[in-house]
């Protein structure tokens, strides 16, 4: 069973951060971070980027050094991080492109 | 070891007729109410999910015949508002997810080599949960009281300010009541294919439909308790005014919104990865080679089940969320076509690697291709904000759905009938009359639904009953139609065919198709045992069906007079013990009419009787435990030359615990739904804070303490009673906590603000119910552990219901640490 | 059919087309779908801005006429061609939703929320409005006009419109 878990860490941790940004983002929003300034933006992309950059670390960590065994259980986990690392950087990257609390 | 030599070969047909006798059905109407056999179940799963097909299919007739025209004088307004949400309503839930449910119930034994699924007379409870259900949904059009909402029911129209009849409560009720079997398949599946693989078969080498299947019910154990639990809210707000979507209160109407959509969502892609298996089983088999990449494939559902999680905002792209937010789900929704372009690459690298074969199934797996490559990219142009914002909720949308719905789905379960057909009915089918079917089905699809893409970009809404001063749509809208007739024709035709099949059918040779699965490694008609002896590391596909019959496999035949399968370890497939399966009950049947007692008193508004059904659903699950357990142990097993294993009385790590923690992940979610509403509400609704209360706030502290401290009592004593030699007093100690605790929490209840006040009030009440509920759960776990103890049933290695109730109390202790924790801080905060 | 089975190679398949293919495509679609959306957002500033109230069956149009005074209206909304404006967008009963296609997507009408929607019309005339979201039995009535006027030659309905009624 481990092999099926460490597969599943990479899409897991992905998950945990989505959640995690989307939340922070709603809060960020209702409690008006985006108006007070960070240097050279605004504290609500500051602090989201910083998560999301944190995460992307974890990830990395992840791919380093949780792929073990050999055959298709070593694909599996290399697969599973791999996912894990993609998904989260092409999700969140809007973090630090969008703009944060306005609306369409 | 993975070596296990062969049992001495004995007379196949004496097996057959030793193991017949066990696992048969009842005759006659007996059998119809008694079965818990997963050939029995699946297969009326999949006939009655036909059956609402054709329903569902008959008002979308109606839907096209009204639009046909632009005066449309064929329904008045309220009549088609209720007759396009039925349609979708029973498509989706009385067709779809049944009819995989079915598939799966029906086939999974048979293809991992096992005599059944993990829970048969779950099995049970969930179809008639699923045809009660479904039958009142139906019948309420009759009566002319059906939804009319539109099938995801958004507030406030469904509440009860704009739908002050019944309407809604029939769809809120009697969809919970049909997703209760959602819930048991899913438990089972998860299970099944877990722990009832043949001996030595590992995870990594079982057949891709099982991996399918196994990502369809992880997904349906945290996809649907979203769902469930908003139907719950919305009930409890219908029908005693706690407030959860009320705009004035505290609520917000988007909560519904995001809690539908949670489940929305991935329900797209658990109706999907079925029919994706269906297509990994049948391409490389007509495609006489086998499959390409089939770790790429595991990988690509990996990525599939956890980000179809994080697309349900896109289907509220317009409702005024932050640009931000926006763009992730946007970049999830276009991130979430590559593990299915992964699929769709991988399924046509085989078919050009190999030869292929147009023979029916081959044809629904073309027209599969030809539809849902385009659904998918409509999908990602609804996927792109700009673009979304035209067509949303036009009948450019409607066009999509179907095209991802039926090219993605119907057409290849279609090609997954014709194909397990001749296991099903033990005969070839009549020629020709396949073939016209699908020609009529696929001609009539695209020319339905291509011409509707039109009519969106033109304008047209979906959901309107005329458009008398829109001429440019009519002759759009009037095409469509025809080609619907067509396409109904088309499934007739599909149905008459199956009849003759039945009918007249030629007997089919064994393994018509020269599968490698061992689906086909039994004689046709599948027997209601499935194998004579189970499959094994030496027969491990479909060449092995002689030395299987004749008993060379693991445990032969029936000769303790019950039903046996093999259980084993989860990943490697090591045997680890046998289960002896419950035989033909009503208690299934009875279970569900207590269910569905309480679901038509709620119906009825008869809330003050509603009790009943609640004791009813007790006692019965009650009876559920009393005939689990021995007193006595059982004899261990010879499986094999050299194999012998205990029965599941006399282990710990049984079938039931693994499903009871699934059941505690799809329980958990729940919960996880529960607080994200409450911190949405919080961040999002307006009107909040709730108003100050009057209540004495360390009295209240004082009460959750204690209650806590009895829960962290009993978990004590639970933990005590599992390895305790002689549990009786822990037993007793967990049970009279339990008590004790439900009676401090209603003490506590009595404190609380009314919950009519505010949305907070409301969603405390509803959290402190929520581990109420639990809390009856262990006290009658607890108390079934101290009758198991007082009757003989828990010896050094029996446990009786010990694991259960230890594994349920330590889950009531972690909710309710959170709950009562949020139950207080709120008076504080 | 064809002859014999081929040889072929899952890695051209998958990692080919499965993965590469169709993560290029799809990136370069998120890249310009985004940017399009960022260039589309209302900013709040100092545009006309006007109100929109829906109800079950019927749209409350408050705008600006030429001198500032506000003006309600049923059914119909008038605003100045050629200049970007923003429509507030609420409703105190069911979920309803702004739509006029010739100008741009939809905007939801929802109870306790107010959406800011920037729309901008360049030649004056009529463009058809209808609510796209499903409200019940009147839904399919629920269509406005918006009437895009040349700011030079104001309509006479904002003229001499009487003093407006209460704000929604």
């Amino acid at each position: 069973m481990g092999w099926l878990l460490r597969s599943l860490a990479g899409p897991v941790l992905w998950a945990v951060l989505f959640s995690a940004v989307y939340a922070l983002h709603g809060i960020g929003c209702a409690g008006g971070w985006q108006n007070r300034p960070f240097f050279w933006t605004d504290l609500q992309h500051a602090v989201l980027a910083g998560l999301w950059l944190t995460g992307i670390i974890a990830h990395l960590i992840l791919v380093r050094y949780l792929p073990s065994g050999d055959g298709i259980k070593q694909f599996l986990i290399i697969a599973g991080t791999v996912i894990g690392l993609v998904s989260s950087a092409i999700t969140l990257f809007p973090v630090v492109i969008i703009s944060s609390c306005l609306s369409l | 070891m993975t070596d296990i030599p062969p049992n001495k070969a004995q007379r196949a047909l004496h097996l057959h007729r030793e193991l017949d006798k066990v696992w048969a059905d009842l005759p006659g109407l007996r059998g119809f109410f008694t079965s818990v056999n997963h050939g029995t179940i699946g297969l009326r799963f999949m006939a009655t999910a036909f059956v609402f097909f054709a329903i569902g299919g008959v008002l979308a007739m109606m839907i096209r015949a009204q639009l046909a025209t632009r005066q449309g004088a064929f329904l008045s307004s309220e009549l088609y508002n209720q007759i396009f949400t039925m349609h979708g309503s029973i498509m989706m839930f009385l067709f779809a997810i049944p009819l995989l449910e079915g598939l799966a119930l029906w086939l999974l034994p048979k293809i991992l080599g096992a005599r059944d699924m993990a829970f048969p007379r779950l099995s049970a409870l969930g179809y008639f949960c699923y045809l009660f259900g479904g039958t009142t949904i139906v019948l309420s059009l009759i009566f002319g009281v059906a939804p009319d909402g539109g099938w995801f029911m958004y507030v406030p129209l469904s509440d009860k300010t704009y739908t002050p009849g019944v309407n809604a409560d029939v769809w809120l009720l009697g969809v919970t009541f049909v997703e209760i079997s959602a819930m048991a398949a899913a438990v089972e599946i998860t299970v099944t294919i877990l722990r009832c693989r043949a001996a030595y078969m590992p995870l990594t080498k079982m057949p891709l439909m099982a991996w399918y299947l196994l990502g369809t019910a992880a997904m349906m154990l945290i996809g649907f308790p979203p769902l469930i639990l908003g139907s719950i809210l919305l009930e409890l707000q219908r029908a005693f005014d706690w407030p959860f979507f009320d705009i004035t209160r505290g609520g917000d109407p988007l909560l519904w919104q995001h809690l539908f959509w949670l489940f929305g969502h991935p329900e797209v892609y658990i109706i999907f990865l079925p029919a994706a298996g269906a297509l990994s089983t049948i391409i490389p088999v007509l495609s006489r080679t086998k499959i390409l990449g089939y770790g790429a494939i595991v990988a690509a559902i990996l990525g599939l089940v956890f980000l179809s999680f994080g697309l349900w905002v896109h289907h509220m792209f317009t409702v005024g969320i932050p640009h931000m937010a926006l763009a992730f789900f946007s970049a999830a929704s276009a991130l979430v076509a590559v593990p299915t372009a992964v699929q769709v690459f991988a399924w046509i690298g085989t078919m050009y690697e190999g030869r292929v074969q147009f023979r029916l199934p081959m044809l629904y797996i073309i027209g599969f291709f030809a539809t849902f490559v385009l659904g998918g990219l409509t999908g990602v142009m609804l996927a792109m904000v700009p673009f979304n914002w035209q067509a949303h909720d036009t009948a450019f949308v409607t066009a999509h759905l179907h095209y991802v719905l039926v090219g993605g789905f119907v057409f290849p379960m279609l090609a997954a009938v014709t194909w397990w057909m001749p296991m099903i009915s033990g005969r070839w089918r009549v020629a020709g009359l396949g073939e016209s079917a699908f020609w009529l089905i696929f001609i009539g699809f695209h020319g339905t639904f291509f011409i509707m893409h039109l009519t969106g970009l033109l304008g047209m809404p979906r959901r309107i009953d005329a458009y008398p001063d829109n001429p440019e749509w009519e002759i759009l809208n009037l095409v469509s139609s025809i080609f619907g007739m067509i396409q109904a024709a088309g499934f007739a035709l599909f149905a008459f065919d199956m009849v003759m099949q039945w009918l007249f059918g030629r007997r089919s040779w064994r393994n018509p198709w020269r599968a490698p699965t061992l689906d086909w490694a039994m004689p046709l008609p599948a027997p209601s045992y499935n194998f004579a002896s189970l499959p094994g590391p030496v027969h491990d596909n479909a060449t092995a069906i002689l030395p299987l019959a004749k008993g060379e496999g693991l445990l032969p035949g029936a000769p303790r007079g019950h039903r046996e399968t093999l259980v084993v370890e989860p990943a490697s497939g090591k045997p680890d013990h046998i289960a002896v399966l419950a035989s033909n009950t009503a208690l299934p049947v009875l279970t569900s009419l207590a269910i569905g007692s309480f679901f038509g008193l709620m119906l009825a508004g008869l809330y003050w009787l509603t009790p009943i059904g609640i004791v009813a659903t007790l006692v019965m699950a009650w009876r559920w435990g009393t005939i689990m357990g021995v007193d006595y142990d059982p004899p261990w097993i010879e499986v094999a030359p050299l194999l012998t294993l205990p029965t599941h009385f006399s282990v710990t790590n049984t079938l039931a615990y693994t499903g009871c923690v699934a059941l505690l992940v799809a329980d958990g979610t729940v919960f996880a739904s529960l607080l994200f509403g409450l911190g949405f509400l919080n961040v999002v609704a307006p009107n909040w804070p709730a108003p100050e209360t009057g209540w004495a706030t360390g009295m209240m502290g004082l009460m959750a303490l204690a209650a806590f401290l009895v829960i962290l009592a009993a978990t004590f004593a639970g933990r005590k009673a599992a390895t305790s030699r002689d549990p009786r007093v822990w037993t007793r100690v967990g049970f009279v906590c339990a008590v004790l605790g439900l009676i401090l929490m209603a003490g506590l209840a009595t404190g609380l603000d009314d919950p009519r006040r505010h949305a907070g009030d409301a969603l405390r009440a509803v959290m402190l119910g929520y581990v109420a509920v639990h809390a009856i759960v262990v006290a009658m776990l607890a108390l079934r552990s101290d009758r198991d103890a007082r009757t003989g049933r828990v010896g050094p290695h029996r446990r009786g219901a010990i694991p259960a109730w230890q594994l349920f109390q330590r889950f009531l202790l972690f909710t309710a640490t959170i709950s009562l924790t949020v139950v207080v801080t709120q008076e504080v905060l | 059919m064809r002859r014999g089975p081929r040889k072929t190679s899952a890695r051209i398949w998958i990692c080919g087309w499965g993965l590469v293919f169709s993560m290029t495509l799809l990136t370069l679609l998120l890249g310009s779908a985004l940017w399009v959306g960022e260039r589309m957002i209302a900013q709040g500033d100092n545009v006309i801005r006007v109100q929109a109230h829906a109800s079950r069956y019927n749209w409350q149009f408050t705008q600006p006429a030429p001198d500032g005074r506000l003006v309600t209206t049923d059914n119909i909304l008038f605003v100045p061609a050629g200049q970007p404006f923003e429509v507030a967008i609420h409703s105190d009963d069911v979920i309803h939703s702004f739509w006029v296609p010739r100008l741009g997507g939809k905007m939801d009408a929802i109870p306790g929320h107010v959406n800011l929607h920037r729309l901008q019309a360049d030649q004056p005339g009529q463009y058809a409005g209808q609510s796209a979201e499903f409200s019940g039995p009147g839904y399919r009535d629920m269509r406005f006009t918006l009437v895009a006027y040349d700011p030079a030659d104001p309509p006479k309905a904002l003229t001499d419109a009487p003093l407006p009624k209460a704000l929604p």
